[in-house]
């Protein structure tokens, strides 16, 4: 039997966030009001602040027309101005073919016909060499990636734009919130700025007071401004109305952050955020997170439909009870409660009736139209919603009355990662469809909290959950938030097959969190979808996929 | 998802386009005092070589090689062009020389495999999702093992409660048998329900020689014999899924070596 090797165990800081940080700058933001406002005595010894400031910081230098955040893109970090200005594009916005999207990484063909004598018959083999070299921990680096605006007085004489000052504080809710960046933001002349990761931005939140209720007054803030702007209602509503709109919106969160937790134990959490029957006192939009619309059905309740990011509840029946004021019934017609963690724009009805109902045109459909359906229609649906489907966007389903279980999916998927399989072909089945346990690629992937280092982290190209094998500490916090158990954790081996074990006396084995990264790389798209000759299997939305189903 | 009789319209469609371009450059080849025997018999190998690529693409799964579902789609219809243009090129279903007999019979096996393959994947799938369970083939031995035991732990508790060896004895002489290893193997494969008949008929024969306190456990017993008849069910059906090509493959290549060696006796001794 070989015998096995000892590493030392990874740590959450072995990976800094800029390793190259001189002291200079560690003591530079030390120095500045916004650090040294914050408590250092209420963060433990093993998640210290100066820890935080060295580890989950770096400072970024920008020239004129660098872009700092973009448009669209993932991002896991927030940003802090220390020197000069930032400018945001706000009005009409700069074209995509400006922002010089980085293309991921492609395997050409030698290198994929090199994988067909590389794919080892030992499970799970790294190259450890790699491990002594990490460097930046979440992948793409987004404040460094160097992409630049060509022609900066341009965009500054054509566009609305909004300066950022010294101090300001931005990115953090695409930080906190996995969402992707609401704006482009660049530098028209050379500006400093710090970048914190939103490990650190968290572990700050957690242990200052303080610091938590300006970066929470401030989130919301910012996240009502941008959502608002988004609305489709509100698009020709002009600035003064949309101020005053701005002003009397309520921004509410309902569920936990850490909705999985109480998912995985079986006793999941549904607040209700506005109940059937009730007086309906404002329009509900939906920011982040998912809601089930339901309605009391026999003696249970039925399930009509969920909303997600961007969707709207309340509008046909407000609108109605104001356009004929006298027709008397001015209740709700269905429940919508929190599935899990759910940010809610609430625009009071008085707002909508000053400001929007005067200049809009009547919105057409009912979620009610959607009783017409049959029950028989919808169990998938309420099925999908049960188990929280709705939250993955290619999520594996497997038409079993098609699937000849001959395993071809397994094989391609194990081919292209060095011959080890990504997801295994098992999983809840409801009738014919089988959801199998391959990472779904979650709209809100609660994998991604608490990951100290940043190794799970969304691709800033497309947006894929992925695992970067290099600063994966294997903590398995990921595997275990994830609802769906579709991260698992492996013994990892050497080069020559050697089992890597801790340098500690405990000489626990040294493990990595794997899960499907839709052959991310590779062209083509996913491997298990195109090696299946019958047409089984399919990456999916459950939304589209619902319907297609249905049909 | 397009079933399969939808995704073979378009190469369906592009074998009867060649067959019939294949007709015509023979008639032409006739025409023209040649020999169409060898246009098409060149015909056949090259389709033969395209239908074994099929295997080769599931080998290569990291090269875009295209999808493997339209590439199935054209290994039947080209399979069926295949059969076409064999009773093209041979004029008949059974040749007179002993070397091209073996090689029809190689032909007609691969093809009669392949017919089989489809009706299996076509038919299989549905039967094992409406039996309600799923169970990786593989974890086949593990779960049976796993029903023995219960069955066996229902039988010890009850000969322990009511005292008797009744239902003890009756499971070693006949239901000892059905839990040790899958069983009906046959009539899974055909769809029957000699397993459940099997099952009841257990039942019966022994009810009326158990007390009130032992019937419970008979009908625990029973339930996990059903639940066991829906894992032999998936074994037979999942086991003919994955061998049928041990049969098919295998035979494809040698009919393709065969046909090498047929090529050149063709070549060398038609000079």
């Amino acid at each position: 039997m070989a015998q096995a090797e000892r590493i030392d165990r990874p740590t959450r800081w072995d990976a800094a966030f800029d390793p190259d940080m001189t002291d200079a700058d560690f003591e530079m933001l030390m120095a500045r009001p916004e650090i040294k406002s914050i408590e250092s005595d209420a963060f433990p010894k093993t998640v210290s602040l100066d820890g935080v400031v060295r580890y989950d910081m770096r400072v970024n230098h920008y020239n004129a027309g660098d872009i700092v955040v973009r448009e669209g893109d993932y991002g896991n970090s927030a940003f802090l101005i220390l020197q000069g200005e930032l400018v945001i594009a706000r009005d009409p916005g700069i074209p995509a073919d400006q922002l010089g999207r980085v293309k991921a990484d492609r395997q050409g063909i030698g290198q994929r016909i090199a994988n067909i004598w590389r794919n080892s018959w030992v499970p799970e083999v790294r190259d450890t060499d790699r491990y002594g070299q990490r460097t930046g921990a979440s992948g793409p680096q987004s404040g460094k990636r160097g992409a630049f605006l060509q022609d900066v007085p341009a965009i500054m004489r054509e566009q609305d734009t909004i300066i950022l000052k010294e101090g300001t504080l931005f990115g953090e809710l695409a930080a906190l919130g996995r969402v992707p960046r609401s704006t482009t933001i660049f530098a028209e002349h050379p500006a400093v700025v710090m970048e914190i990761r939103w490990q650190g931005l968290r572990d700050i939140m957690k242990y200052d007071r303080e610091c938590r209720r300006k970066i929470n007054e401030l989130y919301r803030e910012a996240a009502l401004e941008s959502y608002l702007r988004q609305i489709e209602i509100l698009d020709d509503v002009d600035s003064e109305d949309f101020s005053e709109i701005a002003k009397h919106c309520l921004f509410e969160t309902y569920g936990t952050f850490d909705w999985n937790v109480t998912f995985r134990r079986g006793k999941p959490d549904e607040p209700v955020i506005a109940r059937e029957g009730d007086y309906p006192d404002g329009l509900l939009v939906i920011r982040a997170g998912f809601a089930r619309v339901s309605k009391e059905y026999g003696n249970g309740r039925r399930t009509l439909t969920y909303l997600g990011a961007g969707d709207m509840y309340g509008l046909e029946e407000l609108y109605h009870a104001w356009k004929n004021p006298d027709s008397g019934d001015l209740s709700l017609n269905c429940t919508i409660s929190a599935l899990g963690y759910v940010d809610v724009i609430r625009i009071p009805v008085t707002v909508l009736e000053e400001h929007v109902f005067p200049n809009m045109r009547q919105p057409s459909g009912s979620n009610l139209t959607l009783l017409d359906r049959t029950v028989a229609d919808d169990a998938l649906l309420e099925w999908a919603i049960d188990k929280r489907y709705m939250n993955g966007t290619q999520s594996m389903v497997i038409d079993m009355d098609k699937c000849v279980r001959c395993d071809d999916c397994v094989r391609a998927c194990s081919a292209t990662h060095g011959g080890n399989p990504r997801f295994r072909r098992d999983g809840q089945i409801f009738d014919h469809w089988m959801v199998a346990n391959s990472c779904m690629h979650c709209k809100d992937p609660v994998c991604m909290i608490g990951c100290p280092t940043g190794a799970i982290h969304r691709s800033i190209e497309t947006g894929t959950v992925l695992i970067n094998d290099d600063t994966c500490i294997g903590c398995a916090t990921c595997a275990n938030s994830c609802p769906y158990s579709n991260i698992v954790m492996v013994p990892i081996r050497n080069k020559q097959g050697v089992p890597l074990i801790d340098t500690a006396e405990s000489g626990q084995p040294i493990v990595k969190a794997t899960k499907c990264d839709l052959c991310a790389g590779r062209p083509g798209g996913p491997a298990c979808v195109r090696a299946c000759p019958h047409d089984a299997l399919s990456r999916v939305d459950f939304r589209d996929f619902h319907l297609e189903a249905m049909d | 998802m397009l079933n399969l009789a939808h995704r073979l319209v378009l190469p369906g469609v592009l074998g009867i386009v060649l067959f019939a371009g294949l007709w015509y450059a023979a008639d032409r080849t006739y025409m023209q005092l040649g020999n169409p025997k060898i246009l098409t018999g060149w015909s056949l190998f090259g389709l033969m070589i395209f239908l074994a690529l099929f295997n080769t693409r599931k080998k290569l799964a990291a090269f875009n090689l295209g999808r493997a579902k339209t590439w199935l789609a054209l290994h039947v219809a080209g399979g069926v062009l295949a059969v076409a243009v064999f009773l093209f090129h041979t004029g008949t279903l059974w040749p007179l020389g002993a070397y091209e007999q073996f090689l029809t019979a190689l032909f007609w096996l691969v093809s009669l495999t392949g017919i089989l393959g489809l009706a299996i994947i076509t038919v299989y799938p549905r039967r094992l999702t409406d039996s309600g369970l799923e169970i990786i083939y593989e974890r086949v031995p593990a779960e049976i093992s796993e029903i023995r035991q219960l069955a066996e732990a229902e039988v010890i508790a009850c000969t322990e409660e009511a005292g008797q060896p009744t239902l003890s004895d009756h499971y070693e002489e006949t239901m000892d048998w059905y839990f040790r290893r899958p069983r009906f193997f046959i009539n899974h494969l055909v769809g029957g329900v000699q397993a459940a008949a099997w099952i009841r008929s257990q039942g019966d024969a022994v009810r009326r020689y158990l007390s009130d306190k032992e019937a419970p456990y008979l009908d625990r017993l029973l339930a996990l014999a059903e639940r066991k008849a829906i894992v032999d069910k998936h074994y037979a059906c999942q086991d003919v899924m994955r061998k049928w090509l041990v049969a098919h493959i295998p035979l494809s290549v040698a009919l393709i070596g065969m046909s090498v060696w047929h090529l050149l006796l063709i070549h060398v001794y038609s000079q």
